[in-house]
């Protein structure tokens, strides 16, 4: 494929996606009827459920890249992963702010140790220190397996942060129920959100990808050689 | 079998004579252990007794930076003359190197527990008559997950530049669910005078059981001299 063919797809896709935003704002805004306990705090829901199912969605993503890296010992999974990282940081922050702004409405706190929230701010945490941590490990096949480890880890973590949260006293309430228009607007919403999350683990793949390459001669230079199993192209 | 309970026995006896003959960790990480509960008495107003919740969460705090401490010592050793490399040359299974430096690092966090303990609830004047034997249980259970990614993660660190603040970082935020599992359950046990069992339990269980299969597969592709 042509640079400026990929280019132009490349705009495409996210003119697309920023399209899809307006309209499934539109439709939030306008289209959408409130919520008779809540008011219109409720219509956070819409943005707040889509970028939790996208955070395990990429969080799931840096498990495959993990547990691939540390069979093949490829530094291409290792890119794929941290890519994955970045973006459920990004959309797990989104759930975090999103909770607490509906919870300030709620219950007038900005934070209350409820079980949903203390799982998102951990879920957070987890992946927060998974970016944090790479740079300060210096050699790049130490920081890949490093991460992979880790990220294999976290991931496993997550059902039991879960279970362990639900222990917690809840004062959550109890299901909304949804009328057909919050329902479509509900699945609207994954669409742009669906873009958003694919598009930003693809272009931090990539950016990692031409980091990596330029940095590969440089490495390569100073680091000692090392033994890898068949099949590696580190 | 048996062949394999030697070789974890006589790698972990290796471990715990390296510590009675050099005496450098279970004395400095207890002191530690110590001066974290004395801080923590101090900041929450002394004198007040403790609730069995925030005894057991000051409990915990001493716990997660010794074990921290403990793990990275253990693996430390063997850095040492690289000592690593002529146990990796020895024909010894991978998983009973795991098994060995998981349970010398869980025997020394028990002989920490065993001095820090008594301390904190002799300081938070912690009532511990309701059920000692349930709060040991669910102090071990929990330590035997938290050994299992901290051992794991202490061969992984113990080569970097960064060590010991890299392997907090990596086990802190993964042993949360065992902090929340077992200060609630104590919760229920001290406070409202429930049985031990049920779903706090489970997770501290379920825990265990993931984490030593996982850590035990993963170790053996991660151990490098």
């Amino acid at each position: 494929m042509s640079s400026s063919l990929s280019t132009t797809i490349v705009r495409l896709y996210w003119l697309a996606t920023l399209l899809l935003f307006a309209a499934v704002a539109w439709m939030l805004v306008f289209w959408t009827p409130r919520e008779a306990s809540m008011g219109d705090v409720q219509k956070i829901f819409y943005i707040h459920l889509p970028a939790a199912i996208h955070t395990f969605v990429a969080c799931f993503v840096v498990f495959v890249g993990s547990v691939m890296y540390l069979l093949q010992r490829r530094l291409w999974w290792d890119d794929v992963a941290s890519a994955a990282a970045k973006v459920s940081v990004l959309l797990a922050s989104l759930v975090l702010l999103t909770g607490m702004v509906w919870g300030r409405s709620a219950w007038g706190h900005w934070w209350t140790w409820s079980p949903r929230l203390t799982f998102s701010l951990i879920l957070w945490l987890l992946y927060v220190v998974y970016l944090v941590i790479r740079p300060s490990i210096e050699s790049s096949q130490k920081r890949a397996l490093i991460s992979a480890v880790y990220g294999v880890i976290a991931f496993l973590d997550v059902p039991l942060v879960y279970l362990s949260t639900k222990l917690l006293p809840d004062i959550h309430p109890k299901e909304i129920v949804l009328t057909a228009r919050m329902g479509t607007t509900l699945l609207a919403w994954f669409a742009p959100m669906t873009m958003l999350a694919a598009g930003l683990i693809v272009v931090s793949f990539r950016i990692n990808r031409l980091r990596r390459t330029s940095l590969e001669e440089v490495e390569t230079e100073f680091e000692e050689p090392r033994l890898v199993p068949a099949g590696g192209n580190a | 079998m048996t062949r394999a309970v030697r070789h974890i026995a006589m790698l972990t006896l290796k471990d715990l004579r390296i510590e009675a003959r050099g005496r450098q960790t279970v004395g400095l990480v207890a002191v530690l252990a110590v001066l974290i509960v004395v801080v923590l008495g101090i900041g929450l107003s002394p004198g007040r007794g403790a609730d069995g919740l925030s005894a057991t969460a000051i409990l915990w705090v001493a716990y997660l930076f010794g074990g921290v401490l403990v793990f990275e010592r253990t693996m430390e050793v063997e850095r040492h003359d690289d000592a690593l490399a002529g146990l990796l040359l020895a024909p010894v299974d991978r998983g009973a190197i795991f098994a060995a430096k998981l349970l010398a690092n869980l025997l020394l966090m028990f002989a920490i527990a065993v001095i820090v303990t008594p301390v904190a609830v002799l300081f938070f004047h912690f009532d511990l008559s309701a059920a000692p034997g349930g709060f040991a249980a669910v102090m071990l259970v929990s330590m035997v997950g938290y050994a299992a990614i901290g051992t794991l993660f202490a061969a992984l660190t113990s080569s970097t530049r960064l060590a010991g603040g890299l392997l907090a970082m990596l086990v802190f935020p993964v042993a949360l669910p065992l902090v929340l599992a077992s200060t609630r359950l104590l919760h229920g046990v001290f406070e409202q005078g429930e049985a031990l069992g049920g779903a706090g339990l489970a997770v501290l269980i379920a825990f265990d059981l993931i984490f030593l299969v996982v850590s035990w597969l993963v170790f053996e592709m991660v151990l490098e001299a």
